[in-house]
């Protein structure tokens, strides 16, 4: 309790959970754009950038955060060097704030993307990693001085924690696999086989080494659950999660250009994909029954088990409904990967960040309790929209699969005029998600300085 | 199993499974090249377009990218080229209803982007897009049918709700035309409109001109 340095996690969260709105409030526009093309200054694409662009940001800055409060709570002690991290985050931001300046300015002038040093200047023009050259650059140096500093915290005190290496190693393995998308190929089925590499080996990967750490931490956390018990069964969730993660990379060679044979490599493994996503649910619903104080921060849990829940539903169910090939030959490229992609990033990363700015908040704002029943709010609000969300994406996947690919109607017919209702519902149920949004946010701000709710 | 065993189970398993994508990533490098025909400097030039405009940001591409219109891999193979071209440069100037804004691209840049295309719909990707039920569903058909199958006029246009929305839809084209006017504007639409993106069919014989203007007079 009362480290200074928890100051820099409360940086880095704040910053996330505004960028998280910054992400709800363009996609409600994104999905608005569906129904009408013209409805707002900035076109789709300017406007699909920042949304993804801001998910992807504010859930690296809520893994920072969490991680340089995590580093701090495993080590009990102060970070290596506080104003490095302060410098870390303001350069971090600053980056960030130039490339949307970037996007913006691209969004109105196209021309302006110009090549310099043979990279383009505002744009590469790379779904997720559109960030130019100057700025891959910027973001690994902060990648790398987030690292250092955190890896130096935990060598000061020789303490070396299970829940510590597993969070370092997927960093590190985090900051490795930004590299592959960093550089230029002449050949599109080689540059979206690397692309693959950042995109997949992150959110399939390195991501899930984070969570699976994170989650150790937090059980151990909120319910005094035995360290060792976590951190073996961490070890073996972390390790089905890279076998099968791994090579289950190869779905997403199966049209590409790429060789036949990551038909069957990407098939088996990413058939096995949802198996620690399974084992994580079962887990953390044991390790509630062995908990050695009685719950205070029943919010945090609340959230981390939710994530855990909808990690298998998003990223388990909703990926292995179309992972097969002989599926993905018909829903490849639809809105099926869409809803799976909305359901997976909420409940996989999405609900993580929120879990752990709650785990955190007490320590954070120096109060030992705090008024926790607009976290529950928040949550129905949100969760019930992108239940939602992901039902109105998934029917439109389905008619779009059908009438396209089997039926061989043309792609703009079956947008505009028999997928009509699934946007609309989609952009209704956006609004619906961002009350919930904001619920979190104005909790995250005042929840603290409340009176408490009265035990039920 | 203790604590030691599931950390080394994580360790030297995962180590195993990155090596196994290492080695099929190296194959992969050597087969790639194989599966498309040789990269010119017009078609990287072609590709360096694709990313300047950000068209991912709207288009998928061997079906990766937005989901918000149509999907590029083998639309070089699917539509005229000079119909593409012309609607690259303005889509609203040849449909007015299309999505898809000016971006200002010059005419040096419209051809390196359909050398580029023309390139993806060249490469082999284990066949994906699927050919789709109805497009290979065969009956009985007139001679006009079959040449209107056969010049695949579905790709840019819609009859009963079957085919392409680049082009007019011509469930009911009958009664607008007169069969010698139409005949005249399949062989050169310019001849008959000047803006027209349409490519002639000059190739054709003008018994199939004329088979393919009575089956399209039929629509009604």
């Amino acid at each position: 309790m009362g480290y200074v340095s928890h100051k820099i996690a409360n940086n880095f969260f704040t910053s996330a959970i505004l960028l998280f709105l910054v992400q709800v409030v363009v996609g409600i526009i994104a999905a608005l754009q569906f129904v009408w093309p013209d409805f707002f200054i900035l076109n789709f694409n300017t406007i699909r950038t920042l949304h993804v662009n801001a998910l992807v940001v504010w859930l690296l800055l809520g893994f920072m955060g969490a991680s340089y409060y995590v580093i701090v709570e495993e080590s009990e002690t102060e970070l290596w060097s506080i104003p490095l991290a302060q410098f870390q985050f303001w350069a971090t931001i600053l980056t960030v704030g130039l490339v949307v300046i970037g996007y913006i300015i691209m969004g109105f002038y196209p021309q302006a993307n110009i090549t310099v040093f043979g990279t383009l200047l505002l744009n590469e023009g790379r779904e997720y990693i559109e960030a130019p050259r100057w700025a891959d650059i910027l973001i690994v140096v902060s990648v790398l001085l987030f690292l250092l500093n955190t890896a130096m915290t935990a060598w000061k005190t020789k303490k070396f924690t299970d829940v510590q290496g597993v969070l370092i190693a997927g960093n590190l393995f985090l900051a490795l696999m930004y590299l592959p998308g960093v550089f230029y190929t002449k050949n599109m089925i080689m540059d979206q086989f690397w692309w693959w590499w950042v995109i997949h080996l992150w959110v399939e990967g390195a991501w899930e080494l984070i969570a699976a750490a994170l989650l150790a931490f937090s059980l151990h956390k909120l319910l005094g659950a035995d360290r060792t018990m976590l951190a073996k069964w961490m070890y073996i969730e972390v390790g089905l999660v890279m076998f099968t993660g791994i090579l289950g990379l190869g779905h997403h060679y199966y049209w590409i250009g790429t060789p036949a044979y990551w038909l069957w490599i990407g098939g088996i493994f990413s058939a096995l994909e949802p198996v620690p996503l399974v084992l994580m649910v079962w887990d953390s619903f044991r390790t509630t029954r062995y908990a050695t104080k009685p719950v205070e921060n029943k919010v945090g849990l609340f959230y981390t088990i939710s994530h855990v829940v909808f990690n298998f539903v998003g990223a388990g169910l909703w990926g292995v409904f179309h992972t097969l090939p002989q599926v993905n030959k018909y829903t490849h490229g639809t809105q099926i990967t869409t809803a799976h992609g909305h359901i997976a990033f909420y409940g996989v990363y999405a609900l993580l960040v929120l879990a752990m700015i709650y785990i955190a908040l007490p320590t954070l704002r120096g109060v030992k309790q705090f008024n926790q029943s607009r976290g529950y709010v928040a949550f129905w609000w949100m969760t019930i929209s992108m239940i939602f969300i992901t039902f109105s994406l998934t029917g439109a996947g389905l008619v779009q699969s059908y009438l396209e690919r089997v039926m061989g109607l043309d792609y703009v017919m079956v947008k505009s005029a028999y997928n009509q209702y699934f946007w609309i519902f989609r952009a209704i149920f956006g609004a619906g998600f961002l009350v919930g949004a904001l619920i979190f946010v104005k909790d995250f701000f005042t929840a603290w300085k409340e009176p408490l709710a009265k035990a039920s | 199993m203790s604590k030691k065993t599931a950390k080394n189970f994580f360790i030297y398993g995962s180590l195993f499974f990155f090596l196994v994508l290492v080695l099929l990533t190296i194959d992969t490098m050597i087969q790639v090249p194989k599966r498309a025909p040789a990269i010119t400097a017009e078609i990287d030039a072609g590709k360096k377009v694709w990313h300047k405009y950000d068209c991912i940001g709207c288009h998928t591409i061997m079906g990766n990218g937005s989901y918000f219109a149509p999907d590029m891999t083998n639309v070089a193979g699917r539509k005229p080229k000079d119909f593409l071209k012309k609607f690259i440069l303005d889509p609203r100037a040849i449909n007015p209803k299309a999505a898809m804004p000016k971006l200002g691209l010059t005419e040096k840049e419209a051809d390196n982007l359909m050398a580029f295309l023309e390139w993806t719909s060249q490469v082999d990707t284990n066949k994906w897009p699927p050919k789709p039920v109805l497009a290979m569903a065969r009956k009985e058909a007139s001679s006009g049918q079959v040449i209107y199958q056969k010049q695949n006029c579905a790709a840019c246009h819609i009859i009963a709700g079957i085919g392409g929305t680049a082009g007019p839809d011509l469930t009911r084209i009958g009664p607008k035309w007169k069969a010698e006017e139409l005949t005249r504007y399949l062989k050169n639409p310019a001849s008959v409109k000047t803006a027209s993106a349409m490519p002639g069919f000059a190739h054709l014989s003008e018994q199939e001109l004329k088979d393919l203007s009575d089956y399209l007079l039929t629509l009604q």
